[in-house]
């Protein structure tokens, strides 16, 4: 029995004084080692005083990240900071501090718990740890001014949006023949909560790249068909609504259904509930893998790929995405192949600049979501490389 | 006050070893002030799916969970990868009493790539130059890469040829 890969994480938490807490985290594992310190102004849980220091790193620039960790101070470490702390820390300096600075809010809280019922115990207090818990924490639900106040300091995360070419046509390599293409698959801000432009914005740059309609699969939304008449109205554009739904196999791209999924479904329910209202399901990025390593590095080979129990349950699948990697695109392309299922392509675009870097070509205009299911249920479309 | 005396304190360990059939073994334990817990699962290979789990949840002021074991059941057949943790969420629900349990299986699965990613990066030269190379060469193969991290940030000299070739291409 060999551990091959170890990750120690160690936080410890002191109190400075009666207003202040010292926060001392260490995270050393098989590849990284770093550790953080950090003060805390118990009313309130404000941070400040944030340092960091690498032991052991990968990268020749991964001591960069030390200067963005000062985007933390200020952050109220309340339930709820995790998002934050990865999308300012974890995407300007290191996921790995990420990881560390939300394992030491954690300790923080846990900490004011039990100076809480520290000092309630030395004012005479008798109640158990959960007895006094359980009631501080309704007082504090019923009274949400003597809750901890949530007042981070708004520093502002920096902008995900990636470089967007000056000019954009289509490309006639990729697409040659006279067609129809919709991007089938689109987030918007703020229906789906980590896009970034909204729909209009995304309007304006689909008619500006020359796509032909545009597909919203924001995740577990469902747009009213009178807002999306509207929009398609007013921008005289094609629009189409269908969902992003997640299940316990993956993400899958869902046409022609309009329930109001919230949560996780069992993919076996949904294919079940989409089949009985005439729908089609596309299993979307179905190979979509790791940050440094892909399918070929675990050994998945196409055959041990196509045979997932995922296949059987959906109508097509995604081969062209715009978040993944070419092998696993090319995977995704082999296993459809393989099992003769259509395939279709979408930017998986949550802002401006990468929508339409893939797309589907359909073989003539569509013009409502009727004629979409029915094309989808064709078969006569193929995903494309558009911007 | 005696400022050196700690208040609270946390450990937290995960361990990843490769097991006969070729399947991965994470195990996440934590032990703080109030917690005694563990997560054990089997992650089949190279399918990356979730074939064994198990656990335990030991805590001074949360209640039991009734049934640990029967509620992890639910995430077999969880593929260990982008998106899992609203899959996990999502399974195992957001009581009070599983935040701790959601986040542990989630650091288990986390080991599991970490050490995936550790026999990649044991590719890497050990000089300079190819150090350098070999981690240009890695935002190169994998896109998500870019723009993630302060190292392959925009701008940074690990992702210069990445972007000029993306201004050749007209992307930038």
């Amino acid at each position: 029995m060999i551990s091959e890969f170890n990750r120690n994480k160690i936080i410890n938490v002191s109190c400075l004084d009666a207003e202040t807490l010292a926060v001392h985290g260490i995270l050393d594992d098989s590849i990284y080692s770093l550790e953080l310190d950090f003060k805390v102004r118990i009313e309130g849980l404000q941070c400040f005083a944030v340092e960091g220091r690498w032991r052991r790193w990968t990268t020749p620039q991964c001591p960069e990240a030390l200067k963005f960790l000062a985007q933390a101070e200020g952050f109220c470490l309340d339930k709820g900071i995790e998002d934050k702390i990865h999308k300012t820390i974890g995407r300007t300096a290191c996921r790995h501090f990420a990881n560390l600075f939300n394992e030491s809010a954690y300790a923080v809280r846990e900490t004011v718990k039990l100076l809480r019922w520290q000092q309630f115990q030395g004012g005479g207090g008798e109640l158990s740890l959960r007895d006094f818990l359980a009631q501080d924490k309704g007082q504090r639900d019923a009274d949400p001014v003597a809750a901890v106040a949530v007042t981070p300091a708004e520093t502002p995360a920096p902008a995900a949006a990636r470089p967007r070419p000056e000019s954009s046509s289509r490309s006639p390599e990729s697409n040659s023949e006279s067609s129809f293409v919709i991007d089938l698959h689109v987030h918007t801000a703020p229906a789906s909560p980590c896009a970034s432009d909204s729909l209009e914005t995304m309007i304006e740059e689909a008619k500006r790249i020359g796509l032909d309609g545009l597909c919203l699969t924001d995740h577990n939304y469902l747009w009213s068909a009178d807002e999306i008449r509207k929009l398609r109205d007013q921008y005289e554009f094609p629009l189409f609504r269908a969902n992003e739904i997640v299940t316990e196999q993956g993400d899958m791209l869902v046409f022609g259904f309009y329930e109001d999924v919230q949560g996780i479904i069992k993919l076996e329910e949904l294919k079940n509930r989409v089949a009985a209202a005439g729908g089609f399901i596309v299993a979307a990025h179905p190979f979509r893998g790791f940050l440094t390593f892909g399918a070929d590095d675990i050994g998945l080979t196409r055959e041990k790929a196509r045979a997932r129990e995922m296949f059987r349950r959906v109508d097509g699948i995604e081969t062209l995405n715009g978040k993944v990697t070419a092998t696993e695109n090319d995977l995704a392309r082999n296993v459809a192949a393989d099992l003769s299922l259509p395939a279709t392509g979408g930017s998986d675009a949550h802002d401006k600049s990468t929508l339409g870097c893939y797309a589907t070509a359909f073989t003539r205009p569509l013009k409502s979501e009727t004629e979409l299911l029915a094309a989808l249920k064709s078969g006569e479309y193929k995903p494309v490389a558009f911007r | 006050m005696a400022d050196h005396i700690l208040k609270f304190s946390l450990n937290r360990s995960t361990n990843v070893e490769q097991l006969a059939d070729g399947n991965l073994l994470s195990v996440c334990r934590l032990r703080d002030t109030f917690t005694e817990a563990e997560i054990r699962m089997v992650v089949k290979m190279p399918e990356l799916e979730i074939a064994e789990i198990s656990g335990s949840f030991r805590h001074a002021y949360l209640a039991e969970i009734e049934d640990l074991n029967a509620s992890l059941k639910k995430l077999l057949g969880v593929r260990v990868g982008a998106g899992m943790l609203k899959i996990i969420k999502g399974l195992l629900g957001e009581a009070e009493n599983l935040e701790q349990i959601v986040y542990m299986v989630e650091e288990a699965c986390h080991g599991v790539i970490l050490h995936l990613t550790k026999k990649v990066l044991l590719k890497a030269p050990d000089d300079a130059e190819g150090k350098f190379a070999f981690y240009a060469n890695m935002v190169k193969k994998s896109i998500r890469l870019y723009d993630r991290c302060a190292a392959f940030a925009k701008g940074s000299p690990l992702v210069a040829e990445l972007e000029a070739e993306k201004r050749a291409g007209g992307e930038l």
